[in-house]
């Protein structure tokens, strides 16, 4: 590997907001490819993240900052990887559910989607079904991810996969749940396509559900 | 009688300070800093027209919500109201009696339970499931019968009821358990009416609610800052109802809150001050606890911690705070992030526990919480009443006085003697010296006699003793059926919005 996307891998993977903008533009100057960088560069730093991170070794603030890092590099490389055609991981559209204002676990899961190579459409919270519906229509997603605290709020998450289901467009998009209340069984009765238990896995969870 | 002494200062208990009174005043007048310059979101009409009505500025309106500001002289109004002392009582036994009373006011405490968790550890089998009615009763039953429990929630979800009025069925099934008071929670207002209405049933009509109310009911605005239109609703009806309101937001510190504790006591208490404000703008002595949960997101799992010594610390230092203010407390405490009844949820609870004893928190609740409050466990709950039992111990502190330091005793059975038989002994041993109901202190041949068991077999015996110990019921038959006419109309009202009843369990 290339000194330079050594040195955005080692950036990603420390988080460095200072040196990543240069190191991409550097690495481009020396006539690297968008894709490249991309999966050589920023994808390993992130995948040695999520390695450190599992293994305890590395903590919820550093790999939040280390896709920061990502997203910066991002904004640089977008433009290019258009051009040329690069496919990115897929869309995530997220949202936590009617009634619930409880938003922090869907946010973690949208930071470490966005670090895992996902592109991530962040509805907000208190989103009714025909909220969700409408954004699948316009977004176009590969996941549509929901997220509930409360156990009351958690029958919003069959409506919304009956509102799809209605509307004709269950079978255009893979479907994860989460949230505390929420379990495996759950998501199996209401037909979700996955269930993860913490924002790292749903991540994982998300990439499995587009490969 | 002769003087001899002067000067002379007395611990009656022992004494614990987190914050001294010039870090309180910083946090609270930071907390004024926020409200008037941060503001706070809020999520109902109904609350941003009361607020605007009462001095705050409006801004920023969309759709569902506005910012509201409040200068701090709307807080020192309210203030001014706002009741230094709250009381909830248990309802009355047969005798027509009430054996249970919460005087909330400066360093009192009371402990209970926590309330709506979705799982709960079976007493029989010992694995985690989904809670259901009868789970409800028996943590009343056992909380009725443990003598350091002062107050109930309800320790877990009833689930094999109806999902929007499950909060009634809660209600019935800590009745059915429990005559002391309880917390309640409710899925919406109208949960809360009818738990009103079965509260009058209960106690012989609203004057009686109206002499003591029989619960609180637990009011959570979202962190950071945000106040649901739900929460609003509940905090107008409980101050038009004379129903004391328990309102606590449970910020995470690095999450939900800075990560920094001072700065996450200062977000919660902008938030509690939000509730003060706007109960007392809407009526005027309005009865507000205020909490009392706040702790730390664990950044390796981004779970809330409930057993960490940052969650027993913050929630000492707003003990601090309040007692300052003069509010009442909803404090935390018998809690622990472990997921089975283990050597982890004692060490937690007995920390947690001994700490919020210590400051003096009012309403200490979540004993029997495990699993980050998604599991309810019966042996915890058990083996809490004795660490609040011992706790009660150390709280008593070492009085001195020339009885206790007992020097005529001294001189009396002199160097080599023994003070077993003398009458100083036996007058005091048993208010001196506490003694374990679970713990053991056997000799090693009685305890290998008795079967060689463990802390956590005992504690398993004793719950079962108490789950199966034939007691009359509390609710007479006319009236359980009264109260339960009630949560039938409740389903009758919901019966189209319901999914499968069956759904969680």
């Amino acid at each position: 590997m290339s000194d330079i996307l050594e040195q955005v891998s080692t950036a990603i993977i420390e988080g460095d907001l200072d040196e990543i903008v240069d190191l991409t533009e550097d690495a481009l100057d020396e006539e690297l490819g968008a894709e490249e960088i991309l999966n050589k560069g920023l994808m390993a730093g992130m995948d040695h993240v999520g390695v450190e991170f599992k293994a305890g070794n590395m903590f919820v603030p550093e790999v939040l900052r280390s896709a920061r890092a990502m997203q910066m590099s991002m904004e640089i490389l977008n433009p290019l990887l258009a051009e040329s055609g690069v496919q990115m991981l897929g869309k995530v559209l997220l949202g936590t559910v009617k009634g619930d204002l409880h938003d922090i676990g869907k946010n973690l899961v949208a930071m470490m989607c966005e670090g895992a190579g996902f592109v991530v459409k962040d509805l907000g919270k208190d989103i009714a079904p025909e909220g969700f519906l409408e954004a699948v229509k316009e977004h176009d997603p590969d996941v549509l991810g929901m997220s509930a605290l409360l156990t009351t709020t958690m029958r919003s998450m069959e409506s919304t996969i009956k509102a799809l289901e209605e509307a004709g467009v269950r079978d255009k998009v893979k479907v994860m749940i989460g949230g505390a209340p929420v379990t495996q069984a759950f998501a199996d009765q209401i037909g979700a396509d996955g269930y993860a238990s913490n924002a790292a896995s749903a991540a994982d969870l998300a990439k499995q559900l587009v490969s | 009688m002769q003087v001899r002494k002067t000067n002379y200062q007395v611990n009656a208990t022992p004494t614990f300070q987190v914050l001294t009174e010039d870090e309180i005043e910083a946090i609270y007048y930071a907390a004024l800093h926020v409200l008037a310059e941060t503001g706070v979101r809020v999520y109902a009409k109904e609350g941003v027209e009361l607020a605007h009505s009462g001095g705050a500025i409006v801004e920023d309106t969309t759709e569902d919500s506005s910012l509201i500001k409040m200068p701090s002289w709307m807080v020192d109004k309210a203030r001014a109201t706002l009741p230094e002392r709250v009381t909830v009582v248990g309802p009355p036994y047969k005798d027509g009696k009430r054996k249970h009373v919460m005087e909330l006011f400066k360093n009192q405490i009371y402990y209970g339970t926590g309330s709506d968790t979705p799982f709960t550890i079976d007493p029989y089998t010992g694995k985690r499931r989904r809670a259901v009615y009868q789970d409800v009763k028996n943590m009343a039953k056992l909380a009725e019968a443990l003598p350091n429990i002062d107050f109930f929630m309800s320790l877990g979800i009833t689930q094999d009821t109806a999902v929007g009025t499950y909060d009634r069925w809660q209600y019935l099934a800590m009745l059915e358990g429990t005559n002391k008071p309880i917390n309640i929670t409710a899925v919406d207002i109208e949960g809360v009416k009818d738990q009103l209405e079965m509260a009058y049933i209960r106690l012989g009509g609203k004057e009686e609610w109206k002499k003591a109310p029989a619960f609180s009911l637990y009011i959570e605005p979202v962190s950071p800052l945000s106040h649901s239109e739900e929460v609003v609703q509940k905090l107008l009806f409980c101050a038009d109802n004379g129903i004391p309101m328990v309102y606590t937001p449970c910020p995470l510190a690095g999450a939900t809150a800075p990560t920094t504790l001072a700065g996450t006591a200062v977000q919660a208490l902008t938030e509690s001050l939000f509730g003060i404000v706007l109960s007392q703008l809407r009526k005027p002595g309005a009865q507000v606890i205020i909490g009392g949960l706040m702790s730390n997101m664990d950044m390796r799992t981004a779970v809330y911690c409930y057993g960490s010594p940052e969650m027993a610390l913050l929630s000492a230092a707003y003990t601090d705070i309040t007692k300052w203010l003069r509010v009442p407390e909803y404090e935390t405490a018998g809690c622990s992030d472990t997921k089975c009844f283990d050597e982890q949820a004692l060490m937690e609870a007995s920390i947690n526990i001994a700490t919020a004893g210590l400051i003096g928190g009012n309403m200490i609740h979540d004993v029997g919480y495990i699993e980050q409050g998604l599991t309810s466990c019966p042996e915890l709950l058990v083996a809490s009443d004795e660490i609040i039992d011992r706790t009660k111990r150390i709280l008593r502190g070492i009085p001195v006085t020339d009885e206790t330091l007992a020097l005529e005793v001294m001189d009396e059975v002199g160097p080599g003697g023994h003070f077993l038989a003398h009458d100083h002994t036996f007058d005091r041993f048993k208010t001196e010296i506490w003694r374990p109901t679970i713990s053991d202190r056997q000799v090693w041949e009685n305890w290998e006699l008795g079967g060689s068991k463990t802390y956590q077999e005992r504690v398993h015996e004793r719950m079962i003793g108490i789950l199966e110990a034939e007691t009359e019921p509390l609710l007479d038959e006319e009236m359980y059926q009264e109260l339960r006419r009630i949560c039938e109309l409740a389903d009758d009202r919901h019966k189209d919005e319901e999914l499968d009843l069956q759904m969680f369990v």
